[in-house]
Order: C-alpha cells, then structure tokens, then sequence
C-alpha cells in the first residue's frame, strides 16, 4: 500500500485524498479557514501550508536515493505547499507546524496577514467562544502584531436577508457562505464584491439573501460576519449547554444540537451526521426551538364549566382520568396517536390502553405535498411518521378520524395538534369527554377536557424514525420541574453548571415546566387502575420495543448514539401501503 | 547581438498605411502563412505546426516566457469535446501598452497566428479578452474579425477545407486580475475573476473545465512569421535563447516614448538614447524598470552591458517580463514610484489569498506613511519582511508581482527611503 511520512510517521494510505483531509482524519491538525469537508476547495486563506517533498528514486534501479548521512533524499517542492489542495502521493514526505520552523513561521505570517483589517471586537463578538480565528490565533498565531497603520474600515450590521446580519469587517474573506450558496443550496444568492482588502460578501443590488438555508452560513463562517439575526447579542457561547438531538421540524430528523441556558432553548444548530444531513438544516426548522419554550402546556388542566380549563393537581388528573375510563365501555373510546410524538410514546401509549380492552391507535399523517425540496425539506412535517407506521398504528385521515369519534365516547389524543392542523373540528369533540396529551397549549388543548402535559422532545430521551427510516434519539436538554440536571446523566453539563457560583448559574424556576415523561404519567394511572404495568425509563421501553417488534431488533441506545442512529430493515414504499 | 538591431525592418507592426484593412494585408502577403498550411495539410500536419512554433521557441510575450509551442504540446488528445484558444489582451500594467499596436496596426496578423494555433490544437473556437479601457480597439478588431468571416478565414469550412473555426471577442472590466491566466477564465466564464488552483492547468481544465490554451496576442501575432519563414530564420532574429521581433514598449523620461518594434537583445541604454531619442531635458538617466511595473528596477550603474532578453535580464537581476521599460530620470522621487506601483497592486489585489489582500494594503499604507515623511527605518526593515511574508504564499503571482518592486526598489535606493524617514525618537535606545 502507497505510503505517506508525515512528521516523521508514515501512514499507509488508499486512493489519492486531499493532504489536509486525511490528516484530519488521521487526527492531526493544521490550522484551515476556507476548507470545508463538503464544499469545493479554493485555497485562498492560505493558512494551510505545510512543507511537501518527494522521496527521490533512481530511475533505473528503482530504489531510493541517499544522501551524505545515509538518509533517503527529498526533493522539496519549491514553494510551501496548501495542503487542502495537495493531493497524497506515494512517498511524499509532510512537515508540518509540528516539525518545521518554516512552516510554523509562514502560519504565523498568515494570522498576522488575517488579523491586521480584522477588528478585536472579540469581547461582543457572537463568534467568540466558538471561533476559528480565535482558537487558531491562540493556537499558532503571532504574539502581537506589527500593524500599527489604519485598519481598513467596510460595512457593519448589513441585513444580508432576514435571517443573517453581516459585519463586513470582520469577513476573512474564505468565500465558504458563497461557496455553500452555490454548491448545496444552489440559489446562487451571494458573493463577493470589491477588490483587494475591501471584499466583503454580499448580494446582487436589490436582493435579498432569503435563501432557505440561509442559516447554515452563519454555522460555517469561521469568524463573527454572519451572524443570526435571531440569536445575535442573545448569550455567549460559554454560557449554554449543548445538547445532541434531533429536529422535530419535519421528516427527515435532521441532526441537531439545542443550546441551552437556564432551561431555555436559545438556538438550534446542525451537527453533522453523513448519512442524513451532512453539516446542514433549513432555517425555519431552527425556528422551532420556540415550541421547546413558549406556551408549553404546564401542569394539567381540567374543564370546569363551559369551555373554562382550570390547573388542577396532578392527583386530581389521574383520578379524573381514571373515573372516566372505568365509567365507559372501552369498545367506546377512540385513541388517536401521533407522528409528532417518539417511538416510545406511541408504543407505551398502545401497550396501556390495549391492557384495558381498547381498540389499537389510529393516527394521521402530517403531509403537506410538494413542501419538500432537493435538500433537507420534506413533505412530511413530522418527525415520527414511520415510527407509528412501524409499531403498527393505523394511518387515518380526517374523514375516518370523524367517523370514529361520532361512536366514541372519550377520544384520547396523543401530541398531535389535530385541531390546529384541521383534521378534526370542535364539532367533532361535542359531547365527547376528550383527553389530551400535549407539550403546548393550542386550540387541541382548549378543546380538551383534560390536558395532560407531557416532556417535549427537548425534557426527555426519545426515538424518531425519519423518512428514510433511520430511527434516531434525542437527549434531556431542559430540566423539568421534576429533573434535575446535576442528577441525570444524560444531561449536558456546561461552564456555568460546573463551575459557576449561585450568582452566575442563574436558574429561573418558571421556565422548568410542570409535565411528565408520558410513560411516568401512565404508571400512575396503571397503579390507581390497579394495572400490573411498570414502565422505568425510555432506555428501557426501547428494549422492550426491540424485543418485541421484529423491525426494531437490535435497536438500542447504545447502538443509536454510537452509529449515529441505526438504518431500520424496511421497504418505505411497502410500508406506506400497508398502513 | 550588437547593432543589428539598427538595421531591422519591423514585422509585426511594418509601416504599412491601413495594413488594418484585409485587402491590404492580403497584398502583402497576409493570410498565406494560413494558406500554405492549409494547401499542404501532409507536410502541415497539426502536429507539424506544433513542432515548427516549439522549435522557433517563441516566448510568451505576456511575461513568463514560456515556449509558446511546448505550452501547445501540452494539450491532451481530441477527445471530440470543446477545447479552446483564449487570447489575453488584457494587458494592464502600468508600463505596457504593445498589444494595442497590434489591434490597432496589424489585427490581422493575430487573427492569421491564432487561426493557426487553433488548427494546430484541434481548437475550434477562440475567445479574444481584451482590456476592458481598450474599447475603441475592440470594436477596430470586431471589424478585422468581420473582414476575416467574410474571406472564409474564419467560420465554417474554412478556405473550402473541412476545418471550422470561430473567433468571439469580449473585454474586461478593468480589473488587472483578469489578465492572470485563470482569472481571465474564470471572467470569460461570467464569473468574478479569481485565479484559479494550479493544478489542474488549463490545458487539462481550462474554459469550462475543458483543455484551454491561453496565449498572449503578441506571441500569437509571431506564429505567422515562423510558419512564412520556418523556424530556423526566426531563431536567427534576436538573442539566441528568446529570439524574435518584441513591441517594446518605452514610457517615462525619454524624448520619443512609443511602442517600437525590433529584435530582442537590444541592449537597454540602445533603447533609450537612440530607440526613445534619448533622456528628456538632457537630464541623467536614473533608473529602469525593463518590463512592467512589477519587475525590479535596475538603477542606472546596472545597466551596463545589460540587453532586453531573459537571460541577460535574469543577470542582471531584473526580469523581460513584457518588455515595457519605464525610464526615470535623476529628478525622481522612487519613494514616489515605489507608493505608486504599490498602490497600484493594493488597488488591483483580487482579494482572494490572505497575504496578497493584507500585504498589498499594508505595505501602501507603509509607504505613505515613509511618502509623507513620517515613517521610521524600521517600516522599511519590515516592508522588506512583509514582501518575504508575500511571495510564493497565494494562488497566482500577484503577490510575487507587488512583492518585487518593494523588496529592489528598497534595496536598490535604500539611502533614499532611508532618508524619507525620520531620525527614530527612540535612537540609542
């Protein structure tokens, strides 16, 4: 196998992959701007270089040339080399900023070039904390610098569109926001204007750059110059925890990390994940961190008179909830799951009701046709279609939801806002004593005549299986009234939570919500029904699951987080059909 | 070489009245080199063509001198896809001004060579870039072009053969950039004109990712002499190892500034005192740059002996580049000339690669802070880092291009920059 010396350790390698890739992927590091794993490869932040040579061979006999010492001989390619674009060859030799003084010189060179027109307005940059230029100027830049003329002065707080703000000033010029917009999003809506050190990005005249994915810039700008309208000057870096999860906002479960800080979600990132959504994610599914925050439904409440709910204890709900269920035929109650709910809910939501003699779920989808796009978008605009599929659930649309209800006497309804979405209307609950599971409050739950809040996607550990049938999970990110962060661990711990005293670790109880995990909710309502039922955690509920429903064999936690999710064994088109 | 140079009839731009119209450049012999391959494909075979231009080593007027036949060689196999001819005129640097000559005295001769190089590559289409502030040259050669369609030298069939060629000319928008081989591309393209990576070059990915051949209009203009004449007259013109006419190009202090046509080698103070008539006012020749602003500057006790070709050049430690020599007189300020050539690279730095973007604007605002009597010896300690900070670290040699005249002109004239300067506060320190 073709082999590679760098620093002075050879590495066997396959193919011909770009230098600076492979030493990443052999864990070394060099420090880059421009590069970027999935776009194309300019070489202009020249930050990259690395000393390159070739062993010398005798073109006879084959065998290397020596030199004086007895060493193999290298002939050094004339120039440092940027190893982005450097293609690994067979006896090539690397030094990098480890092993040559040149090289660390000519990286120093660089920063020092980067930094001379960029502005050290780090203490209220957005950037700082999460920000190339700044670890790699720590990491290899210069000590001071010699620039002692006049920085060169360009705009500030452009709105590029209406979800990215640029400050030109700070652009570094690596041109990876309009390679993005060309190569992946395809709107071809940035690029760059001017000459020489007053570049900056921007759009054509009059345009506005309402790109889709716009958001997705603002990730891979390795400074502060996009920057996200929505969560500009909101909270530093170090102040919030990152939590692993996935994106509630469609079908095809995007990747993602939630930002927390005092149980408020404050931005969603992507998190890279080949096989689904690379390094990206639509804009407006960023937006829905809102839902983890806002009008979240908050300890349970029930119909007193008319149409007023009144909060109640949560003794009371489970005893009200179970005086409905033993005054009524089973054969009379309609359960209604949902694609916007987990595996693990559908699933325990089934296996309770079906102890008492009730009919199995139906559900409907959440389909809006032509919504989905060449990228990330999709028609399906919730998480957990396939899931319902899978653990059995009847598919339902409107008309049939309807037909059932008229013979019901209680309707159940599991996180699906199907009021809201119109697949039923208040007409149709008239009469009916209707049970609602929910994360928010919505025109379903003002229906409802008990609303039983339950942990959204962001309080609990849960699975989702996507459009192509990759189930999924998400982490606790947001402590509810009845977790506690410091105690689970599965919770991110971040800078403030370890280290921070009682005057810096704010925590604002109002925004712990007053809900339970579904399945803790059930076991009260099992124990007062005197069911013989346990559920522990959704680990566990997952294995059951997995032990049980041939599809999901072999699925476990640990499985999911160490590949990144699991691809299940199912024909999709099949599977629609049958449901 | 010593005065033959005197006695040389020029070739490329004779003077001969409306040579520009094609009736008069046909009387003249025009359009026969092309003929002659044409009529005689066996003996003309494209790979004989080839041969002949790499044997008359014609080196690329743009500045690299380069083997303008061996550069063609480099074109892969026909592989029944585009492939492509794209002419610079684009040129833009302070002190050249030669391809002009030709759009405007001989188009022709360029539209002949580069028909020529397009047979010779298996080209089918040519794209003319011409300097965007050339605009009354574009239109001049747009009607050569015309003319040329209209004989069938260009078009379908040419000349009832089965070979088809077409020319489309379009200019810059002056950016200097875009005479840089790829970033003329890149332009040609529509896109914004950075440079491009090398490798792949543009004879493997060029216009379109297709294989490219980019020449200079000059070196174009010569292919019809050594296809007319053969190789082995053409290597007889000039110095030994760059032979052939050169437009060279002669601004600055001198009595009679032009562009004139004669041999390379010509020894430069040959050019001055008698090509250019000699310096303005009687005054003592100071210093030259030989071939555009980014060459070194040779102060005038380094010129003894030195000719216009690359090895002489190299010798004396300047470089042919495009041959435009920019006279100084001994009234010069070359802290001035210094500020102004910077200015201008600080102007037209793309901005794509950091240290030509950074570096350009630093060392203008340095040399305006020397200019205006306010800088110190140590600027000019660290100017001559930054150009080592500079060269060979981007993508095209703009950087080396800015980085050059700094570093010579500095170390050339040091006294005088170091005069500019004002006595450190800190002296003794």
């Amino acid at each position: 196998m073709p082999e590679v010396v760098i620093d002075n350790t050879t590495y066997e390698f396959e193919g011909s992959p770009q230098l600076l890739q492979f030493m990443m992927d052999e864990g070394l590091e060099v420090p880059f701007f421009c590069y970027h794993p999935s776009l194309s490869i300019p070489g202009n932040c020249r930050q990259c270089l690395v000393k390159v040579g070739q062993y010398v061979k005798d073109d006879e006999t084959g065998n290397y040339v020596l030199d004086d010492n007895g060493d193999k001989k290298i002939r050094w390619f004339p120039k440092l080399q940027i190893s982005c674009s450097t293609k690994v060859q067979d006896d090539m030799v690397v030094f990098t900023q480890e092993t040559s003084e040149e090289v660390t010189r000519a990286q120093q060179d660089n920063l020092e070039f980067i930094l001379i027109n960029h502005p050290l307005d780090c203490p209220i940059c957005d950037q700082a904390g999460e920000c190339p230029l700044q670890i790699q100027t720590y990491k290899y830049g210069p000590e001071g610098s010699r620039f002692e003329v006049k920085k060169a002065h360009k705009p500030k707080r452009v709105e590029l569109g209406p979800r990215v703000t640029l400050d030109a000033e700070r652009c570094i010029n690596c041109t990876r926001c309009i390679r993005f917009a060309e190569e992946i999003s395809k709107t071809h809506q940035l690029t760059i204007v001017s000459r020489g050190d007053k570049n900056y990005p921007m759009t054509a005249p009059g345009e506005t750059f309402d790109d889709p994915y716009s958001l997705c810039t603002v990730d891979i700008c390795p400074v502060g110059a996009l920057t996200s309208s929505d969560f500009r000057f909101k909270a530093r870096v170090w102040e919030m925890n990152q939590t692993p999860s996935i994106d509630m906002a469609n079908g095809k479960g995007c990747n993602i990390d939630l930002w927390t800080r005092d149980n408020e979600i404050l931005r969603i990132t992507p998190r890279h994940n080949p096989e689904v959504n690379d390094y990206w994610m639509p804009d407006e599914n960023r937006m829905f961190y809102t839902k983890f925050n806002d009008n979240r439904a908050s300890k349970p409440a029930i119909k007193l008179d008319g149409d007023n709910q009144s909060k109640t204890s949560w003794n009371n709900a489970v005893e009200t909830f179970a005086e409905a269920l033993e005054a009524h035929d089973p054969e009379k109650i309609l359960l209604i799951g949902s694609p916007h709910a987990s595996v693990e809910e559908n699933y325990v939501f089934t296996k309770f009701f079906d102890l008492l003699g009730v009919d199995s779920p139906r559900f409907a989808t959440h389909i809006v046709s032509g919504y989905g796009d060449h990228l990330l978008m999709t028609d399906d605009q919730a998480p957990n279609t396939n899931g319902c599929r899978l653990l059995g659930l009847d598919e339902a649309d409107g008309e049939t939801l309807k037909q059932k209800a008229k013979s019901a006497e209680i309707v159940i309804i599991l996180a699906d806002e199907l009021l809201d979405r119109e697949i039923l209307n208040k007409r149709d609950l008239n009469e009916k004593y209707v049970v609602y599971f929910s994360t928010n409050m919505n025109d379903t739950s003002k229906a409802a005549d008990l609303v039983i809040p339950i942990t959204c996607a962001a309080e609990h550990a849960a699975s989702y299986v996507n459009v192509d049938g990759r189930i999924q999970r998400t982490f606790p990110a947001k402590e509810t009234r009845y977790t506690n962060r410091r105690l689970n661990l599965e919770m991110s711990v971040g800078r403030l939570d370890r280290y921070g005293t009682n005057f810096d670790n704010w925590v604002t109880e109002e925004n712990k919500v007053d809900c339970l995990p579904l399945w803790e909710f059930l076991n009260h309502l099992g124990e007062r029904l005197g069911l013989e039922l346990e559920f522990q955690h959704s680990r566990s509920i997952m294995s059951e699951i997995a032990d049980r429903i041939d599809t999901f064999e072999g699925v476990s936690y640990e499985r999911m987080d160490e590949e990144q999710g699991i691809q299940l064994p199912i024909e999709l088109q099949k599977l629609k059909e049958e449901s | 070489m010593a005065d033959d140079w005197r006695t040389y009839e020029p070739l490329l731009i004779p003077d001969i009245p409306d040579l520009h119209k094609i009736d008069v450049y046909e009387d003249n012999g025009g359009y026969e080199a092309l003929k002659k391959i044409l009529d005689n494909q066996d003996t003309w075979s494209r790979e004989n063509v080839v041969n002949e231009v790499k044997e008359a080593n014609i080196r690329g007027r743009g500045g690299a001198g380069f083997n303008a036949g061996l550069k063609w060689s480099f074109m892969p196999k026909p592989d029944g896809g585009p492939r492509y001819l794209a002419a610079n005129g684009d040129e833009s640097e302070p002190g050249t001004f030669k391809d002009r000559k030709i759009f405007e005295f001989n188009p022709h001769i360029f539209i002949e060579g580069s028909i020529i190089a397009s047979y010779a590559m298996t080209i089918d289409t040519i794209y003319v870039y011409i300097r965007g502030e050339y605009i009354s040259w574009y239109h001049q050669l747009q009607k050569a072009v015309d003319e040329a369609y209209e004989r069938g030298y260009l078009g379908e069939n040419i000349l009832g053969t089965d070979i088809s060629i077409d020319m489309y000319l379009t200019y810059g928008a002056g950016a200097y950039i875009c005479g840089e081989e790829t970033a003329m591309l890149e332009s040609l393209e529509g896109k914004r004109g950075y440079p491009r990576v090398k490798p792949p070059f543009p004879a493997q990915k060029g216009l379109w990712g297709r294989p490219t051949t980019v020449n200079n209009i000059e070196t174009l203009a010569n292919v019809p002499l050594v296809i007319n004449n053969g190789a082995d007259w053409y290597k007889k013109i000039g110095a030994e190892n760059h032979p052939g006419p050169v437009l060279y190009g002669i601004s600055g202090h001198v009595n009679r500034p032009g562009v004139y046509e004669y041999p390379t080698g010509v020894p430069v103070t040959d050019l001055i005192n008698d090509v250019a008539g000699g310096m303005r006012n009687g005054k003592k020749l100071k210093a030259v740059i030989p071939g555009g602003a980014s060459t070194p500057v040779l102060r005038a006790d380094m010129l003894e002996g030195v000719s216009m070709n690359a090895d002489s050049l190299r010798e004396a430690g300047s470089m042919m580049g495009t041959a435009g020599l920019v006279v100084m007189d001994e009234d010069t300020d070359m802290v001035e000339v210094l500020w102004r050539i910077s200015h201008f690279f600080h102007h037209e730095s793309c901005g794509q690669c950091t240290p030509c973007r950074e570096g350009t604007g630093w060392v203008e605002k340095l040399l305006i802070k020397i200019k205006n009597g306010e800088g110190e010896v140590k600027d000019l300690d660290l100017l001559l880092e930054l150009t080592n900070q500079m060269e060979g670290r981007t993508i095209c040699a703009l950087a080396d291009a800015a980085a050059w005249p700094v570093r010579h002109t500095i170390n050339r004239f040091r006294d005088e920059f170091e005069a500019r300067c004002k006595k450190s506060v800190h002296a003794g320190v």
